[in-house]
Order: structure tokens, then C-alpha cells, then sequence
């Protein structure tokens, strides 16, 4: 069955790899349960949907906007508003401030991968008009995803694997998980990695690499993304 | 650097505003307006450019376009929420298109390790 309901062509391999990314949301891990990582999506989705606040304006701040019962730290709730609203405000004070409050550095890079998942995933379905992908039920198993890595903070804020690769495909390599999933996005959206830098000639899709590359640009300089 | 390697005369404006012309590119005023439209959420925005896009290019055009616009959300908020300094060697070369573009006064500045 198809995870969008609609007339316009969307590519097989797309819709499946965003139905997939819904049940890896739905995943747990050592940092976040499956209940709270499906609260992040949901959170992102209020976030997108209201009013903005402005990006001094934490949730956490504001008396009676964060629920008493809800199942994530008022922290994390803070993130997601900020990323979600305001990507081109953070600063290291301002990341550095959240970790203060008891949130383990690679718990935050879970948060940020699916902020920045549920911002690629909800915005595909918004810009084309169709409902948003279905949200599945919390998975009460114990099994999480696992990571034995080493990492360490060396060139970014957040702690990183010692791999290659540009900077920004190194950055959720604390949590190779969510690595995964941002390149089954980045597969069928933008670019494989494997033809990221070593082919810049060949089209993808519908498009041809320039306009790819406008696209991306154009919509970088939007969110005030200086990488 | 796509342009330089399919030999075609591009520019970066395109990249600062839909209204500064395609930049070189095919269809790249209403693929700049359309990343515009998706990112403000202005529906009226949105339905007028997806309605142009689709007449001059296709219904697979628009959606690529779309899931490309999409995609950067994702990568924009993983290289500020981590803090992602620009890639070592990078710096220097990007100079002139950093300026043309107009980005070094942003918040998100961050320069690669030395």
C-alpha cells in the first residue's frame, strides 16, 4: 500500500523509504524510547504548525505550554521549537546549555537527526499537498539500537566517529542509526553519497545536477545555513 | 562546481533570490521561487509556482523539486544542530562564492579547524 495518497508521481522507492523511516522512528534506542522518539516527530509537528515563537522564546520558559505529562524532558522539547523554527540561530552557548541539563551528548544527536528527518519527511508532504506519513504505534519491545563507536568531540560541537567524508555526513555519526536514515532520505531525494562529490554531471531523476544543486543552495541560504 | 564541469555559463545569483533571474539554469527562477514558497509556507505562493513549474516543466519536476527542497531542511538543521564547521580546505576557495551569495554575516558561521 502506498504511503501517499495522490495523483501526482511520486517515485516508488520515495514513498517506500518514508514509510520506512517511520517505523525507524518508532525504533528505540539506549538514549530514548520508542514512545518519546515518536513524541519528538509529533512535537516537530506542533512546531511547524503553530505560531512561531521567537528563538529567545523558549517552550520550557512559557507557564502551561509543555504538558505535565508529556514523556519527554522539557529540554528536548526546547531543541525541537529551536531547530525546527530557528536552525540558523544556534550557537555553542546555546547547545552547550542544553547538555547542562542532563542530555547526553549523543542522546542529542539522536534529537537533532530526527528533527531534521521529520523536517525533511513532513515538508515533502506539505509542499505537494498530501497528508503527512501515519505515525505507528510506540513498539513496546526492548530491543535498541546499539552502538559501540568510539566518539569524541574534535571538529563539531556534538561528538563524532572517526570516519571520513565531508563534515556534515560526519556529523550524526555518533548515532549510526540515524546516519542511516538520513541516507535513505538523501538516496532517493537528493544525491547518493557514493555520487555526492566523485560524479557532479549526472541528473538525478527528473532533474539535472544544477538545478539540484540551485535547489539545495536556494533553500540553504533560506534557513540561514552558512555550511 | 557542477557548472564549471558541464562547461555551461552559470552565476550564483539564483541562489539569493528568485528574482535575480535562473542563474544559468533551466527552469532555475521557478525552481528558486518554489524553494522560496516551501520554506515561507505560503500556500498561495505555493499553488501558484507548482501550477507554472508543472506547465513548464512536469509533474516529476515539481516533485523532485519539492523532495530536493525538503531534503535541505533535513541537512540544514543537521549541520547547525551539531555545529558543523566548514570542511577543512574549503574555506579559502569558497571565498568568492560565499560573498556572492551573501552569507558570511550568518549566525551559522562557523570556520573549519586550522
Amino acid at each position: 500500500m502506498s504511503t501517499y495518497v495522490t495523483e501526482l508521481p511520486i517515485r516508488s522507492e520515495l514513498d517506500t523509504a518514508h514509510q520506512n523511516l517511520a517505523t525507524r522512528w518508532a525504533t528505540p534506542s539506549n538514549s530514548w524510547s520508542s514512545r518519546q522518539r515518536l513524541s519528538v516527530i509529533a512535537e516537530v509537528r506542533r512546531a511547524m504548525d503553530s505560531n512561531k515563537l521567537a528563538p529567545w522564546e523558549a517552550p520550557s520558559s512559557i507557564k502551561g505550554f509543555i504538558a505535565n505529562n508529556h514523556c519527554l524532558p522539557d529540554a528536548a522539547i526546547d531543541v525541537i521549537w529551536r531547530l525546527t523554527n530557528h536552525p540558523g540561530t544556534l550557537t555553542k552557548e546555546w547547545y552547550e546549555s542544553i547538555i547542562s541539563e542532563n542530555i547526553d551528548p549523543v542522546a542529542y544527536v539522536e534529537l537533532v537527526g530526527l528533527i531534521a528527518q521529520a523536517n525533511c519527511v513532513d515538508r515533502f508532504a506539505d509542499g505537494l499537498g498530501v497528508k503527512r506519513v501515519d505515525l505507528p504505534d510506540p513498539v513496546a519491545t526492548k530491543t535498541t539500537i546499539t552502538s559501540e563507536l568510539e566518539v569524541t568531540v574534535t571538529t563539531h560541537w556534538v561528538p563524532t566517529a572517526a570516519t571520513k567524508g565531508p563534515n556534515v555526513l560526519k556529523a550524526l555519526s555518533a548515532v549510526p542509526f540515524e546516519n542511516e536514515s538520513r541516507e535513505i532520505l538523501s538516496s532517493v531525494q537528493y544525491v547518493p553519497t557514493a555520487a555526492l562529490i566523485g560524479d557532479l554531471t549526472s541528473g538525478h531523476n527528473s532533474l539535472t545536477r544544477l538545478q539540484i544543486e540551485l535547489i539545495a543552495a536556494r533553500t540553504s541560504k533560506l534557513n540561514e545555513c552558512f555550511y | 562546481m557542477s557548472g564549471v564541469s558541464q562547461n555551461v555559463d552559470i552565476s550564483f545569483e539564483a541562489i539569493s533570490s528568485s528574482t535575480n533571474g535562473n542563474g544559468g539554469v533551466p527552469h532555475g527562477e521557478l525552481l528558486s521561487k518554489l524553494s522560496e514558497a516551501l520554506w515561507s509556507k505560503n500556500l498561495k505562493e505555493l499553488n501558484a509556482v507548482r501550477e507554472e513549474l508543472i506547465n513548464a516543466a512536469g509533474e516529476d519536476v515539481f516533485v523532485d523539486a519539492v523532495g530536493v527542497s525538503a531534503m535541505f531542511h533535513m541537512m540544514t538543521r543537521i549541520a547547525d544542530g551539531t555545529g558543523t564547521p566548514l570542511d577543512a580546505g574549503t574555506d579559502e576557495p569558497s571565498a568568492d562564492i560565499r560573498e556572492a551569495i551573501g552569507v558570511n554575516h550568518l549566525v551559522s558561521r562557523r570556520q573549519s579547524a586550522p
